[in-house]
C-alpha cells in the first residue's frame, strides 16, 4: 500500500545522521568572533582593572616599600585598619552619609523631575542649568561650599538663616553639625542626577493611567502616588544600587571639606584608609582598607540580589 | 543539549581559563623585583628635582642654580620643577620603577619617611666641602634618627608674628613680650573693632587648625615648646611621649582657652588650612599671624608694607622657642653619578648656590634663610624684616625632633588637639593622656620607644 513505500529505509535510522554544520575552522572562528570584538576592551580592563585589583589584594597583605622590596606581614594591615578606634565610627559616618545622600537626592530628584517634566525650550535650559553641580569639579564644589558654609554671621548660609529669624550655625566646625553639612553638599550634586534618571523613567509611565485615573476622580497627588510611584519601581532600584555604592565611596567632598574632622566627626571609611594609607606612604595598609570597602560593598549586593530573588520566588 | 552548544559552552571555559592563566601570568612578572648597584659614570647627567611649580620664578631660581652648577663642573643637570602638591605621588611613582631622579630638594620632615624606604643614600658630613660653614642647626635638620645625615641643607626658615601694626595702634597696645601678652593682644583685637568698620568681624589670631598634613601641630609646635611643653622626649636611646606632661597639658589648656573661652581665633578654624588663613589674614579678617618669610612678598603686595609688621615669637614660660624647617638636597639611591650628585650639594649650599637661591633679583626665593653662615640673608636682600626670621632661627629656632617618620606623629598629635579645641567641654588632661598613648604606640610600630 501506498504508506509503507512512502517510509525511509531503516538502516538509514541506524547510521549516524550526516554532518549538516560547518567544517571546524568555521566553527572556531565562531565561537572566538565574540572574543575577538571584546578582546580590546578586555585587554584595557585586564591592565587597568584586574591586574591592579590583584596587585592591591596581594599588597593588602604585604608591608610595601616599593624601593627595598615588599615583605609578606599576613593579617597586620587589616588588624591596623579594622582596629583603628576610629574604625567603628568611620563605618557609622560613611553609612550614615550614604543613606542621607541617597535619600535627600532621591526624594528632591523626584520632585525636581515632576515639577520640570515636559518638553518646552525653557524647561530644557532649567533642567540644563539644574545638572551644573553634577559636571562641576569636586574640588570647585568643595571650595565654594567652604565658602558659603562660613560658620560667622556674615556666612552667605548664615546670612540667608539670620533672614529666615535662625540663628547662625557652626556648619563644618563644630562635630554636631559638620556631618549633616557634608551630607547636604553630596544632595545638592546627587539630586539633579537623580532628576536626570527619574525624566527618563517619566517619560516611560504610560499615559493612558493617567487619563484612565483622571476620569476615575483621582487627585495629582493619589495620580503620583498610584500611578507614578508604582511605575517608577525599576528606577527606583537602578538609583539606590547606584547611589549605595556611590555613597559607601564617598571620599572627595569630606577630605576637602572637613578631612574627617573636627575632632573625626566627619571620618569616613576612605578617609581613615587615606589617613593610616597613603598620607604614611604605607600603601600595604591602603591596599587593605580598599579591600575591605570592597568586601562590604560585595555583601551588600549579594544580599541585595538574594533578597530580590526572594522577592521574586515569593 | 546538541553537540554544537556543547563546543560552545566547552570554548567559554577554556576562554575563561586562558584569562586566569593569562592575568596570573602578567601579575607574575608585573611583581618581579629589580634593583642593583649602580655603574658610576662621573660625566653622567645628573636629574634634580625640586618641590615646586614649573614656570613660576621659583623654577626659574631653581633652573638657574643648576645652569650656574653645570657651567662651574661641567656636569649636565637637568631641572624638573614637579609641582607641589603632588610632589610625593610622583616620588612614589618612580620609586616604584626603581629609577629615582639623581637630586631631589626636598623637606626637611620628610627625611625620616625617606631614609625608612631606603630612597637616599647617606652623606659623610665631614666629607663635604664646606660642610663648616654651613649652620649646626641646619645639619642637624639633615640628621637621620640613628645620628647619621641623609642629606646636605640647602634652605632653612623659621616663623614668626605678623601683626597687623595699624590695628596694634588703634587699641593703644605695645608689641606683646610674652605668649600671655600676645593673647591679650589678640583678646583686643577681636573686642575692640580695630578696623573701624563697626562691624564684630576681626579675630585676633589666625590659626590653622585643621588636621590636614598636621597643621594645627605645625602651628601649634612654637607655642607648645614656648611654654614648656613637647610632644616627645628623649628618653633612653629612643623617645616617649611628653604631651601630657604638666607643661605641656597647661599649654594645651591655654590652645583650647583660644579656641573657646576668648574665641580669639578666627571663624572655622578647625578646618582652616595655610592657604585659607592667609587668605583670612590678608584680607584684613585677622590680626596676628604666625607664619613664614616666604609670605612676604604677598602681603606686601595685598596688605601693603606699612600696614603690618614682623616680630619675633616672644618668650612663654619657658624662654622663646620657634619652628625651623628647612629643605635638604637629598642625594637618592641608586644614581649613577655618586660624585657628581656630591658635588650639587656643594654647590647648592656654597654662597653662590645660596645667592641665586635667595632669588633677589626674580622674587623666586627657593633660600629663604641661607644655610651658608658666610652669606647674610638679610643685607643681600636689602629688607631689615628678614633679620627678624634670621635672628629668630639663629637664637630659638628649634627643629622637628627626628623620630623614623615625625609626620606620622604631627599627624596624631593634630588629631587629638583637634580633638580639645572642636569640643570645649573635653578635659583635657585626659585627652592629652590618650593622646600620649596613641604617640607611645606609634613610637613602638617605628621602633623609636626609649
Amino acid at each position: 500500500m501506498a504508506v509503507t513505500e512512502a517510509r525511509a529505509p531503516r538502516k538509514a535510522d541506524i547510521r549516524r545522521p550526516p554532518r549538516t554544520d560547518q567544517p571546524v575552522k568555521a566553527r572556531l572562528r565562531r565561537a572566538a568572533t565574540p572574543w575577538l570584538f571584546l578582546a580590546p576592551a578586555l585587554l584595557l580592563f585586564l591592565y587597568f582593572k584586574f591586574i591592579p585589583m590583584a596587585q592591591a589584594v596581594q599588597m593588602s597583605f604585604q608591608e610595601v616599600r616599593p624601593f627595598l622590596g615588599n615583605t609578606y606581614v599576613g593579617g597586620e594591615n587589616y588588624s591596623e585598619i579594622a582596629g583603628s578606634a576610629d574604625f567603628g565610627a568611620a563605618v557609622w559616618h560613611t553609612v550614615f552619609l550614604a543613606v542621607a545622600t541617597t535619600a535627600g537626592s532621591i526624594v528632591i530628584g523626584l520632585a525636581l523631575a515632576l515639577l520640570l517634566e515636559g518638553q518646552t525650550r525653557s524647561l530644557w535650559f532649567i533642567r540644563s542649568a539644574i545638572f551644573l553641580p553634577v559636571v562641576t569639579a569636586m574640588a570647585v564644589v568643595a571650595e565654594v561650599w567652604r565658602v558659603m558654609y562660613y560658620p560667622a554671621e556674615g556666612g552667605a548660609l548664615n546670612s540667608v538663616l539670620g533672614v529666615l529669624g535662625l540663628g547662625p550655625s557652626e556648619f563644618l566646625n563644630s562635630p554636631d553639625s559638620s556631618l549633616a553639612s557634608i551630607a547636604f553638599v553630596g544632595i545638592w550634586r546627587g539630586a539633579p542626577y537623580d532628576m536626570m534618571i527619574f525624566l527618563a523613567g517619566l517619560a516611560g509611565v504610560d499615559r493612558m493611567l493617567y487619563e484612565a485615573s483622571a476620569v476615575d476622580g483621582a487627585s495629582r497627588f493619589r495620580r503620583i502616588w498610584h500611578v507614578t510611584l508604582p511605575g517608577l519601581r525599576p528606577v527606583f532600584a537602578i538609583l539606590l544600587t547606584l547611589a549605595a555604592i556611590r555613597g559607601l565611596r564617598i571620599f572627595t567632598e569630606v577630605f576637602l571639606l572637613t578631612n574627617g574632622g573636627p575632632d573625626g566627626s566627619t571620618e569616613v571609611l576612605l578617609t581613615l584608609t587615606y589617613k593610616l594609607g597613603l598620607e604614611r606612604n604605607e600603601l600595604g595598609v591602603a591596599a587593605a582598607g580598599t579591600v575591605l570597602l570592597f568586601l562590604i560593598l560585595l555583601v551588600l549586593t549579594i544580599a541585595s540580589r538574594l533578597r530580590r530573588r526572594d522577592v521574586r520566588a515569593r | 543539549m546538541s553537540k554544537q552548544l556543547r563546543r560552545s559552552a566547552g570554548a567559554r571555559r577554556s576562554g575563561a581559563i586562558a584569562v586566569v592563566l593569562a592575568v596570573a601570568a602578567v601579575t607574575a612578572t608585573a611583581c618581579s623585583s629589580g634593583g642593583s648597584g649602580q655603574q658610576q659614570d662621573d660625566s653622567q647627567p645628573l636629574e634634580v628635582w625640586i618641590r615646586q611649580d614649573a614656570g613660576t620664578p621659583h623654577a626659574e631660581s631653581a633652573e638657574a642654580l643648576t645652569k650656574a652648577f653645570t657651567k662651574e663642573t661641567g656636569i649636565e643637570a637637568k631641572l624638573v620643577a614637579v609641582g607641589a602638591t603632588d610632589f610625593e605621588t610622583k616620588l612614589q611613582q618612580r620609586t616604584a620603577q626603581k629609577d629615582l631622579p639623581d637630586i631631589v630638594i626636598n623637606d626637611t620632615g620628610q627625611l625620616g619617611n625617606m631614609v625608612t624606604q631606603g630612597l637616599v643614600r647617606e652623606v659623610d658630613r665631614k666629607g663635604i666641602a664646606g660642610s663648616g660653614d654651613l649652620a649646626d642647626r641646619a645639619w642637624e635638620a639633615a640628621q637621620g634618627y640613628d645620628g647619621k645625615y641623609y642629606g646636605v641643607p640647602f634652605n632653612s626658615q623659621a616663623f614668626a608674628l605678623l601683626i597687623r601694626k595699624d590695628w596694634r595702634e588703634k587699641v593703644g597696645a605695645d608689641v606683646p613680650k610674652s605668649w600671655d601678652e600676645l593673647t591679650e593682644l589678640a583678646v583686643k583685637f577681636t573686642e575692640d573693632d580695630p578696623d573701624g568698620n563697626g562691624k564684630d568681624d576681626t579675630a585676633g589670631m589666625v590659626v590653622p587648625g585643621t588636621t590636614t598634613r598636621g597643621y594645627l601641630t605645625w602651628w601649634f609646635s612654637t607655642m607648645l615648646w614656648s611654654e614648656g611643653g613637647d610632644f616627645v622626649k628623649k628618653q633612653g636611646d629612643g623617645y616617649t611621649a611628653a604631651i601630657n606632661e604638666p607643661g605641656s597639658v597647661q599649654a594645651v589648656e591655654k590652645l583650647q582657652a583660644m579656641f573657646c573661652d576668648s574665641k580669639v581665633v578666627q571663624p572655622g578654624a578647625s578646618t582652616a588650612d595655610s592657604s585659607t588663613t592667609h587668605t583670612v589674614f590678608e584680607s584684613g579678617k585677622g590680626g596676628i599671624y604666625l607664619t613664614g618669610p616666604y609670605m612676604l612678598p604677598r602681603f606686601d603686595g595685598s596688605l601693603g608694607k606699612d600696614k603690618y609688621e614682623v616680630v619675633a615669637p616672644p618668650p612663654g614660660a619657658e624662654g622663646a622657642s620657634a619652628l625651623a624647617e628647612g629643605e635638604n638636597v637629598y642625594l637618592m639611591a641608586g644614581s649613577g653619578n655618586e660624585s657628581g650628585q656630591q658635588k650639587f650639594a656643594e654647590f647648592a649650599a656654597s654662597p653662590e648656590g645660596q645667592k641665586i637661591g635667595m632669588g633677589v633679583d626674580n622674587g623666586g626665593v627657593i633660600v629663604r634663610l641661607p644655610v651658608n653662615t658666610k652669606v647674610d640673608g638679610a643685607a643681600e636682600r636689602k629688607d631689615p624684616r628678614w633679620d627678624v626670621f634670621q635672628k629668630v632661627y639663629d637664637e630659638s629656632g628649634r627643629n622637628a625632633p627626628a623620630l623614623p617618620n615625625w609626620a606620622t606623629v604631627r599627624q596624631i598629635s593634630s588629631e587629638g588637639l583637634n580633638g580639645v579645641v572642636s569640643d570645649c567641654s573635653r578635659d583635657v588632661a585626659g585627652a592629652m593622656d590618650k593622646l600620649a598613648g596613641e604617640i607611645d604606640s606609634e613610637l613602638e610600630k617605628q621602633e623609636a620607644k626609649g
